[in-house]
């Protein structure tokens, strides 16, 4: 068994707090929900304009800041031309209500430290690489063991999960609305286990809030289709290409084993969002979602861009996630650009820092590598790190998160046999595989029932 | 959110004298002139040539941002470069692929320069070329035409596999992919391009040679033509005052008026390292609301919304803790009928961490209590406090040098 020691971060004031059962306390948990009331945004299904083109995010949906959804001359026209990008004059529906309740909470103390208050920059150099001197956010905690070996772990109700979370620090319910329209209610009935969307009390960056899909169902921290398209779904719907989500997987710096996405906004390109690509694949009977792979990056990764829907997109990213987490492999996921382009990175740090494999320095700076570090934006604890922050410094510790090339060839192979066959038939090739040179694995493939799109490469 | 055709036309009116429209005529490039100040920076000019490469009439354009020439299998990574070239306020050069009004995919070696003002260093316009090319001849590059084999036979389909196999197995660079329709029975090659880290088009160098000089041309125009005199000092093409430089002056740059303008809320930026804590920034709710124009506004204290029976202590605290506050304070508009204004006040902190700016946030109470349901939609009270999330999103990373890259940037790629 391979841990490491660290100190988990705050992201709700409950989590000091001893467990109680039965809490008066106004929580999440099935003492407190039924019958409660919480803030609730409900969101439409994108319609999707001509079948084929990219309309997964339409004209309409973002001029409902007071639920107007008229549609103007030009956006009919460039939505039968079948493309349309988002951005307009104004900010939109979600984008507004987010920030309108995270406000509210900084007015009324709810958070450990004020962000803004702290210094950021971009460190010198062309990938725009972005520190943050944070010392706030560092808990006085004692550190605890994780495992860093075992990606997928039963859910302990007895650790703290977000049902034990505060009603003031969710923002609101995010449900998909039952009659076609997007819009907000200040108080309406929980369903039966709703999607929160709530603070993390130690921000990484304004907005700095935790999706929590299906609260209630205390799923353990995984992957699948369903909360995947939830989190998807948020990212078009905020309609902000400033606007992320993220994943950690256990191993790969989560430290509470209850299903969670991270989402914050910062006005400025991440590093990874700047990287060059190499097509791998077009999926053409699967939506057109196009697969590619990371070039001039210190961490090997794999893109997948949206084609015309969201669903096929978030199926065949949840199945390469299956995958690694069935392989045991750590991994993060990065969800950028609207919910059109979502970064898979497969990760060794836990593993190489429980070996004693990582250099101390690196180790001194108490940076975990997680999605947003690997993503370019990196928080530091100390004022020495970061007045010496290079972009160089920055490489260093983001390539011992990176697998090897072989090894990330070899699991890219898997993940691709994954997206276009299942999650299955990947794990019990990669058992084959791992005697096969290259080219037969390709064979292997080809032989397979690999119709709808092939991996070939010289 | 609609723009007037006063505003299209005085954007460039204001910099340019009437000179430049003949001057520009003349040339025969495809390019535009967009103005970053404007919300989504719409095109304010666009050239004959730009039309008949677009297929879009004058009309169809001008008020636009030009991504409406961006289509379903536009590089994602490519739209992001253009649209932070605008954030960092630079130029850039991007192959792009992009589409007609019908929907005709071309590609568009893209050129893109902002212009900034003489007097303070902001960008006043972007000029964005546009040059259509097709591949150069040493890259294999545009998709080729698709094999339509009718392969309803499994024995040919497995043949053509290994054909295809076979062929990239002997060449190193290149990269193939190909897809099996089953339900046509076809088999579709569609050759890549030899390029380690793009996968689109590469223009010819005569095509790059041509687009540098159509914008050195454009530019050359647009500074021959500007207007000086009346506080104006004429355009250019490089910056006489890096972005933080001029902030320290209270002058809004670009890119963070860009996000400012995307805000539906009246509220105005005031900056309290300047003596007197003048406004910098007011929107245009806001001078709808009071009646005033933003040049009656820019430069002055708020308090000249103030009259006889306003009581401003809570404001003066407010900005003596740098903390939050609401009042409730009788306000007058510019025909001095009065109003009592929700005003809701926040400092607003920059990358440095340090305050940059106040900003107010006004709720005219004869609006809020003719609100309807209080239950449905966002509440009057919480689209303020919207407005001030977004802009402390937006100062944090663009005001001053904020965080935009810090090398010199070449204007070659």
């Amino acid at each position: 068994m391979l841990t490491i020691k660290r100190v988990a971060t705050l992201v709700s004031f409950n989590q000091e707090l001893e467990q109680a059962t039965g809490c008066g306390r106004d929580c999440l948990g099935s003492c407190c929900m039924p019958g409660a009331k919480l803030p609730l945004y409900t969101f439409r299904r994108q319609q999707i304009a001509n079948g084929k083109n990219n309309a997964y995010s339409n004209g309409d949906s973002h001029k409902a800041a007071n639920g107007d959804t008229a549609l103007h001359n030009y956006e009919l026209h460039e939505l039968s031309q079948g493309f349309v990008e988002n951005s307009e004059a104004a900010n939109g529906f979600l984008d507004s209500l987010l920030l309108a309740q995270w406000e509210d909470r900084m007015e009324r103390g709810l958070f450990r430290y004020d962000v803004t208050a702290c210094e950021t920059m971009v460190l010198p150099g062309e990938h725009g690489f972005i520190a943050q001197l944070n010392e706030g956010r560092h808990s006085k905690k004692r550190p605890t063991e994780f495992r860093v070996d075992q990606v997928l772990q039963p859910y302990d109700g007895k650790k703290f999960n977000f049902t034990k979370v505060g009603q003031e620090e969710v923002l609101f319910c995010f449900e998909e609305s039952e009659d076609g329209t997007n819009q907000y209610y200040e108080k309406a009935p929980v369903s039966e286990s709703p999607n929160v969307i709530a603070i993390n009390v130690s921000p990484i960056e304004y907005g700095h809030v935790l999706l929590v899909p299906r609260v209630l169902n205390c799923t353990p921290q995984r992957i699948d289709p369903d909360t995947f398209l939830l989190a998807l779904h948020m990212a078009a719907e905020a309609d902000n290409p400033y606007f992320r989500l993220g994943y950690n997987s256990l191993g790969a710096f989560a430290t509470i084993n209850h299903l969670h996405f991270q989402a914050y906004y910062l006005t400025a390109p991440f590093p990874v969002e700047r990287a060059p690509t190499t097509p791998i694949c077009h999926h053409c009977k699967k939506g057109g979602i196009k697969i590619l792979e990371l070039g001039n990056f210190p961490v090997q990764g794999l893109v997948f861009e949206i084609g015309d829907n969201l669903e096929d997109l978030a199926n065949a990213v949840a199945n390469a996630c299956i995958y690694l987490q069935n392989a045991n492999i750590p991994f993060n996921v990065l969800i950028a650009d609207r919910g059109g382009r979502v970064f898979i990175f497969p990760q060794c740090f836990g593993e190489k820092q429980a070996r004693g494999e990582v250099d101390q320095e690196i180790l001194d700076t108490q940076v975990n590598p997680a999605v947003w570090e690997i993503s370019g934006h990196i928080v530091l604890k100390r004022r020495c790190d970061y007045d010496t922050a290079t972009e160089e410094s920055a490489w260093r510790l983001l390539a011992e998160v990176s697998l090897t090339q072989e090894r990330f060839n070899e699991v890219k192979k898997h993940c691709l046999t994954a997206v276009f066959e299942g999650p299955n038939k990947a794990m019990s090739m990669s058992t084959i595989a791992s005697n096969l040179h290259p080219m037969e694995m390709n064979a292997a493939v080809l032989n397979g029932q690999a119709e709808h799109c092939l991996l070939l490469q010289a | 959110m609609e723009l007037g055709e006063e505003e299209l036309t005085s954007s460039v009116k204001r910099y340019y004298k009437e000179s430049l429209k003949h001057s520009l005529g003349q040339c025969d490039f495809n390019f535009v002139l967009s103005d970053p100040r404007l919300p989504d920076n719409p095109i304010v000019y666009a050239s004959e040539g730009f039309c008949s490469m677009s297929g879009y009439e004058h009309h169809e354009v001008i008020g636009r941002n030009c991504r409406f020439l961006q289509g379903p299998d536009t590089d994602r990574r490519t739209v992001l470069e253009i649209r932070d070239a605008v954030r960092e306020e630079r130029p850039c050069q991007v192959h792009i692929l992009n589409y007609t009004k019908h929907g005709n995919p071309f590609w568009n070696l893209f050129y893109m320069a902002p212009v900034y003002s003489r007097k303070d260093g902001t960008v006043v316009h972007f000029v964005g070329v546009q040059t259509p090319f097709s591949a150069a001849a040493t890259a294999a590059a545009a998709p080729l035409a698709s094999k339509k084999l009718n392969l309803m036979d499994a024995e040919k389909r497995k043949e053509a596999r290994s054909e295809c196999l076979q062929q990239i197995q002997g060449e190193a660079p290149m990269r193939v992919w190909f897809a099996l329709n089953e339900i046509q029975g076809c088999v579709c090659f569609v050759e890549a391009d030899e390029q380690e880290d793009n996968h689109k088009c590469v223009a010819k160098d005569e095509d790059k040679g041509r687009a540098a000089c159509a914008v050195q041309t454009i530019l050359c125009n647009l500074m021959e033509n500007s207007r000086i005199g009346g506080g104006g000092r004429g355009v250019a093409e490089t910056r006489c005052k890096e972005i933080a430089e001029s902030a320290v002056g209270g002058v809004v740059c670009s890119s963070l008026m860009l996000s400012l303008t995307r805000i539906q809320q009246s509220f105005v930026l005031a900056d309290p390292k300047l003596p007197d804590i003048p406004i910098v920034h007011a929107s245009k709710v806001f001078c709808e609301i009071t009646g005033y124009s933003q040049e009656e506004v820019i430069g002055r204290n708020c308090r000249f919304l103030q009259g006889p029976d306003t009581d401003p202590e809570a404001i003066r605290k407010s900005i003596a803790g740098e903390h939050a506050c609401t009042v409730r304070i009788l306000n007058y508009r510019k025909d001095k009928t009065s109003f009592w204004n929700h005003l809701h006040l926040s400092p607003v902190r920059s990358a440095t961490g340090e305050v940059a700016f106040y900003v107010g946030v006004q709720l005219a109470m004869d609006i809020v209590d003719s609100a309807g349901d209080e239950n449905v939609g966002m509440t009057p009270y919480m689209k303020q406090l919207g407005a001030v999330g977004a802009v402390k999103v937006a100062v944090r990373s663009l005001q001053g040098s904020g965080l935009r890259r810090s090398f010199k940037k070449n204007s070659e790629e």
